[in-house]
């Protein structure tokens, strides 16, 4: 069959139309070899041009189709749907971006139209060499493993489950809850927490569909979307491994503590009566706050702000539940006094200004501070700071809290490593996209959600395991196959010289090693086709479907 | 081989016909005294050798490999690129003199034996390649094993282990004595640090002779195109060179838009875009063995233009192509925060 090119551009309404000359573009390109139609249309992202374009492709029987309209990002999809509407495989089709690339970027109406020449034709000899590439699909397992067993895991399950999708909910301790089931209150609504936490642990262990593993550890996770097989193991017991398939997997380690011994200023576990956040949640819980003889405290000075230089972000929470402290110890003590050091407040969002504001006054201080050491005078602890003056000053207190950053919890990295989810900023689990992608990762079918990715609240933590529920809702539906990337890599198996380079460079661990053959070789429904095997093979031996080095070069060719 | 150490030994041996020597893979033992582990000549890189006996896989023999520095770097080069397998293998290497070019050697192999032993006697090295000349690393220990002649007394020679592997041997061999290689130490110092002198000065005039798109344009114009270089290195080792591909074979009509932009083209074309392919392929991990040059039809002095390369890109990621089995190896070593300057540069 004749290769027939049907080129059409878009005026775009008046955003391409007033700035480019489209009948020189035409000109310039009708006479090219096997191009069958050119043609200009008002609007071809409308439902009309989409007709249109349908109706055209069927009439003049085009086997290759050229667009020259806006950026791929935003309508390569929607002419893609077009094609294959139409009988067209949708890979025989090419984008050549006249708007923002030219329109867009000049008022200079000759130059634009110059540019548009050259990208409608590297276009056009593009698309001459593309091949026809279809769509696989594949079975997929709807079941879910979340690991972590905090508000996060416990969320995301709940918000899964049912009777035609498991929940494998894997805990490495004995129990689930998380950091929650340490505290009274929650901010800024000082409304009791413990019933409610009890009261999730209750409905997931009611759950059928929920599979508790507490004591455990994910040992092993292969394979990708659709279809993970996973090992954990039961701690205690060495025989014990737990085998199961998932489709998805979800992060929810959570996170732990920056230890305030590592800075010695604060003398934390070298003086009596400087005890941690959490510390101090516990001891609230347990109904009394006292001093290490016994006593009740008479003043305590909570120091915000603890590891924050050092690890080099702010842990977002610790200003607000500081402040919940401060509300813990008035409500059993109304007449003690509290002094919060701070080097800076964050008191985000809709209700926590009114929040803090309320704590003013009545024996509390807010005091912004540097240079925060503590040593013992006394029976007292001395606090020696800088104030905002700059001026050297001490306070003495009963009792020290210090409200240390949150890290990511100890296990992150060993995970990072089992299931190729890297670790972004302070060592957190890196989100796909800080804004675009915040709950998927760069494994597809791996998500994460609360603390596990960063600092967060109860309500963003919740807000985040609704987000991930949404993303596996959407994606992962029982009974329908999904659709792995067509254009993946391949590797030669006659160019091959097995120097494994590629293995290394994969971030998606989409490249395995034939021992026999002595070659790599792609496992085409994991890689997403981002090319750097491409680019990193020695031997050029790995290309990838789409973008072969001839479509690229036919492509360069006439753009510059 | 007596103790049972090894199975064989693979060390260089004159050819029957005398005007060269090759590695031979020796079993029985009776022929080791024909061996010569100091041939005039590097006929082909020893790390070849290796890679050719165990590219696929480790065999169960033994094998002593005595080679020079420079092959043995390359080979720990290969073993980091999977292209041999070095867990029955013992890397023998000593103290290197440097090698005679082939052309010389070629005209009168015997008399140029007889200068060859005058040159190591005297050690005058002026007779000897020129990438030999500025070698820097002609007594690096990256193997396993290495003797050592200099600063050695007459008729002796230092054995120093540099692995548990050698350890082993030197074990197995009842060599306990622990004389002090202080004085080959500080000849060899003495030696790299000359050397590393006469280098600098090489690189820097290479440099402002070639340097720009002309003069190195102007350099490689003599280029035939032959691949020659490409063949004999042992780090190229690619099962097909791009530019032996199809992929560097343009249609009719391209070559002529090629000579119409430019008024005309050479043909065969992308002499010069092979080579700079080539130094990008292979650079960090280039040992400055010299093969390359020797292999040269029309002179080109690539093995000294590929060091100078080899010498800045490897040092961009502290990186010495063949030192360390251990080092890993920059091509596959990705970091998210390196080579900023590049970044810079396209700001």
């Amino acid at each position: 069959m004749d290769m027939k090119i049907g080129v059409y551009i878009c005026e775009c309404g008046p955003n391409i139309a007033e700035k480019i000359d489209i009948d020189k573009v035409i000109d310039a390109v009708s006479s090219l070899n096997n191009v069958a139609v050119v043609e200009r249309y008002k609007l071809l992202c409308s439902g009309d041009g989409k007709k249109f374009l349908g109706e055209q492709i069927k009439k003049h029987g085009l086997t290759h189709l050229v667009i020259a309209a806006c950026s791929p990002r935003e309508h390569q999809q929607t002419f893609m749907e077009v094609c294959e509407n139409a009988g067209l495989n949708p890979y025989l089709f090419q984008l050549a971006n006249i708007r923002e690339q030219c329109a867009w970027i000049t008022d200079n109406k000759e130059e634009a139209t110059k540019k548009a020449i050259r990208l409608t034709k590297a276009a056009i000899e593009r698309v001459r060499y593309h091949t026809a590439l279809v769509k696989k699909q594949i079975e997929s397992n709807p079941d879910v493993l979340v690991i972590g067993g905090g508000i996060a895991g416990i969320e995301v399950s709940l918000q899964l489950a049912s009777p035609d999708r498991k929940i494998y909910l894997v805990e490495k301790t004995s129990s689930l809850g998380g950091l929650i089931k340490n505290f009274e209150k929650t901010f800024p609504d000082m409304q009791p927490c413990q019933e409610f936490i009890k009261q999730k642990i209750n409905d997931v262990n009611k759950n059928a569909n929920i599979q508790v593993l507490t004591d455990s550890e994910v040992k092993e996770i292969i394979g990708f979307f659709g279809s993970f097989e996973v090992k954990v193991k039961k701690k205690a017991e060495d025989t014990d491994e737990v085998n199961f398939d998932v489709g998805a997997v979800v992060l929810a380690t959570g996170s732990t503590l920056f230890d305030p011994k590592e800075l010695s200023e604060y003398g934390y576990q070298k003086f009596e009566n400087v005890i941690t956040s959490l510390e101090f949640e516990k001891m609230n819980l347990s109904g009394k706050i006292t001093l290490k003889n016994g006593e009740s405290p008479k003043s305590v000075a909570i120091i915000h702000c603890v590891g924050r230089d050092k690890k080099g972000y702010c842990s977002e929470i610790c200003c607000m539940y500081s402040i919940k402290f401060v509300k813990y110890l008035k409500d059993k003590k109304p007449d003690i006094k509290v002094s919060n050091f701070y080097s800076d407040l964050c008191i985000p969002g809709k209700s926590y200004q009114q929040f803090y504001e309320q704590t003013h006054g009545n024996n509390v201080d807010f005091i912004r501070a540097e240079n925060v050491e503590i040593t013992k005078k006394g029976n007292q602890l001395n606090i020696l700071f800088k104030d905002e003056k700059g001026i050297k000053n001490n306070l003495l207190f009963d009792m020290v809290v210090l409200s240390p950053a949150l890290e990511p919890a100890c296990n992150t990295s060993q995970l990072s490593e089992l299931i190729r989810v890297s670790q972004g900023d302070g060592g957190f689990f890196a989100e796909e996209h800080e804004k675009i992608g915040p709950v998927s990762t760069s494994t597809e079918g791996v998500y994460i959600a609360g603390c596990s990715q960063g600092p967060k609240s109860i309500l963003d933590t919740i807000t985040q395991a609704g987000a991930v529920s949404g993303k596996i809702l959407s994606s992962l539906i029982p009974g329908k196959k999904i659709e792995p990337e067509v254009k993946v890599s391949h590797i030669s198996e006659s160019f091959c010289i097995g120097c494994k380079t590629c293995l290394n460079i994969c971030s998606y661990g989409a490249i395995t090693f034939d021992e026999t053959k002595k070659i790599s070789v792609v496992n085409e429904i994991i890689c997403r086709g981002c090319g750097n095997c491409v680019a990193a093979c020695p031997s050029g031996a790995a290309s990838l479907k789409h973008f072969t080095f001839n479509q690229i070069y036919q492509e360069l060719k006439e753009a510059v | 081989m007596d103790k049972g150490i090894f199975d064989a030994i693979l060390i260089p041996m004159k050819v029957p016909a005398g005007d060269s020597y090759v590695y031979v893979l020796i079993k029985d033992k009776s022929l080791i005294k024909d061996v010569l582990p100091f041939p005039p000549i590097m006929s082909v890189q020893g790390a070849k050798a290796v890679s050719s006996i165990t590219r696929l896989g480790k065999g169960n023999i033994k094998i002593a490999a005595v080679m020079r520095p420079c092959e043995i770097r390359a080979t720990i080069e290969l073993a980091k690129l999977e292209q041999t397998n070095l867990e029955n293998i013992t890397l023998v290497s000593m103290d290197c003199p440097g090698v005679i070019p082939f052309s010389d050697f070629i005209k009168d192999p015997e008399k140029a034996m007889e200068l060859f032993d005058n040159a190591i006697k005297q050690e005058d090295d002026k007779i000897m390649r020129p990438v030999c000349q500025i070698c820097d690393k002609s007594s690096m220990i990256a193997g396993d094993l290495h003797i050592g002649t200099l600063g050695a007394k007459k008729d002796t020679f230092f054995i120093i282990s540099n692995s548990k592997k050698g350890n082993d041997v030197l074990d197995k061999l009842d060599i306990t004595s622990k004389d002090s290689i202080d004085s080959w130490k500080a000849k060899v110092k003495e030696k790299t640090e000359k050397k590393q002198i006469k280098r600098k000065k090489t690189h820097k005039d290479l440099k402002t002779q070639m340097g720009g798109l002309d003069n190195f344009l102007d350099t490689f114009s003599k280029c035939i195109n032959c691949h020659n270089c490409m063949s004999v290195c042992p780090i190229c080792y690619c099962r097909l060179c791009y530019f032996d591909s199809d992929k560097v074979k343009y249609s009719p009509k391209e070559y002529l838009q090629r000579a119409e932009n430019k008024g005309s083209i050479r043909f065969l074309p992308d002499t010069s875009l092979f080579q700079i392919g080539r130094m990008i392929h292979m650079s960090l991990s280039c040992v400055s063995c010299g093969s390359c040059e020797d292999a040269c039809p029309m002179s080109i002095p690539v093995a000294q233009i590929f060091s100078m390369i080899a010498d800045e890109t490897q040092g961009l990621f502290d990186y010495i192509a063949g030192r360390s089995l251990y080092e890993p190896i920059p091509l596959k070593t990705y970091k998210e925060d390196e080579l900023h300057e590049v970044e810079d540069a396209h700001d």
